[in-house]
């Protein structure tokens, strides 16, 4: 009886201290994601997401953002309109998202000032998914920690059509800036 | 007979400036969609919405994509430009009044973006709040 009563105990502990485990992630709803894709002395195309969601596992580095194509908004309606329409279908692909793994990311180790760190995942843009190696600058944050970055992707990486009416209007190379501010 | 002609072509004149400028206008310039003021497709509970969505994403999203929706719930968390809503009803404000809304029912009015299979969330852009019942 006494035993059985102990093996219980050490069974609860065991429960507990594997969901304090789980209380390591990290998370945000409202990242930012904006992206540049602006040519010079030609009309300004760029756009902003509020919405982001991010989850970081602290433990392992282990790291998910998703992103919702139809929350990027621009300044001028018939370019959102086009974004969603001919170039990023979101009728049919409806978000973007990025799995991957921060590489030797210690969670004792974050201070105030930022350090890079490197993002090895793959990255599902338009229905496709491709590999990816982004630098992620993470510093400490009240509650937990701030990921801020840039990174490039080609439009034709992930078969996104660009006609050629408008190609020198687009750059080749689009600029992603990402702002997570990732807490308990 | 030259009289006619002068017509003619102060008529056509007008007519391509006035196509002119409703193309400037209406086509390229185009007002960006005004939620607001726009009239819901779809008027239901958060929790029908949310259940239709954790069921089965992709018949949800054929449906209320890009849609209007006026949705009613209980505001189970908020922020500066964010209203939960029964918990997994994400809706983004662009300028949010000061009410307090938490643990009120309320209804938002919004355009649905898609689902966030993360924490399994179903998220509105540009919302509104119609009205608080409390």
């Amino acid at each position: 009886m006494k035993k059985k009563l102990i093996n219980f105990v050490v069974i609860l502990f065991l429960f507990i201290s594997g969901t304090q485990g789980f209380a390591q992630k990290l998370i945000t709803k409202t990242g930012s994601i904006k992206f540049q894709a602006t040519m010079p002395s030609y009309e300004e195309v760029a756009a902003e997401n509020k919405s982001v969601s991010a989850v970081l596992e602290q433990s392992t580095g282990d790291f998910a953002a998703l992103v919702l194509i139809k929350g990027f908004r621009f300044k001028v309606a018939l370019m959102e309109e086009h974004f969603n329409e001919n170039y990023m279908e979101s009728e049919k692909f409806s978000k973007a998202t990025l799995k991957g793994k921060i590489e030797g990311f210690d969670a004792s180790k974050i201070t105030n000032a930022s350090k890079n760190f490197t993002l090895n995942g793959d990255l599902t843009i338009h229905g496709k998914t491709k590999p990816v190696s982004v630098i992620v600058k993470i510093s400490k944050a009240a509650n937990g920690v701030n990921a801020i970055g840039t990174f490039e992707v080609k439009p034709e990486d992930f078969d996104i059509e660009i006609p050629s009416m408008v190609r020198k209007k687009i750059a080749d190379k689009i600029k992603i800036t990402y702002n997570f501010l990732l807490i308990k | 007979m030259k009289r006619k002609k002068i017509a003619f072509v102060i008529a056509a004149l007008l007519l391509l400036v006035s196509a002119g400028i409703y193309f400037y206008y209406g086509f390229l310039f185009k007002e960006a969609r005004n939620i607001e003021s726009e009239m819901p497709d779809f008027s239901m509970t958060a929790t029908k919405l949310l259940n239709e969505y954790n069921s089965n994403p992709k018949k949800a999203d054929s449906l209320y994509l890009n849609k209007t929706i006026e949705i009613t719930g209980k505001v189970t968390k908020e922020t500066d430009s964010v209203v939960i809503i029964e918990n997994n009803l994400f809706c983004l404000f662009t300028n949010k009044t000061k009410d307090k809304l938490i643990n009120n029912n309320t209804t938002v009015k919004g355009k649905c973006i898609g689902y966030d299979e993360l924490f399994q969330e179903v998220k509105l852009d540009q919302c509104t709040i119609n009205k608080q019942n409390n």
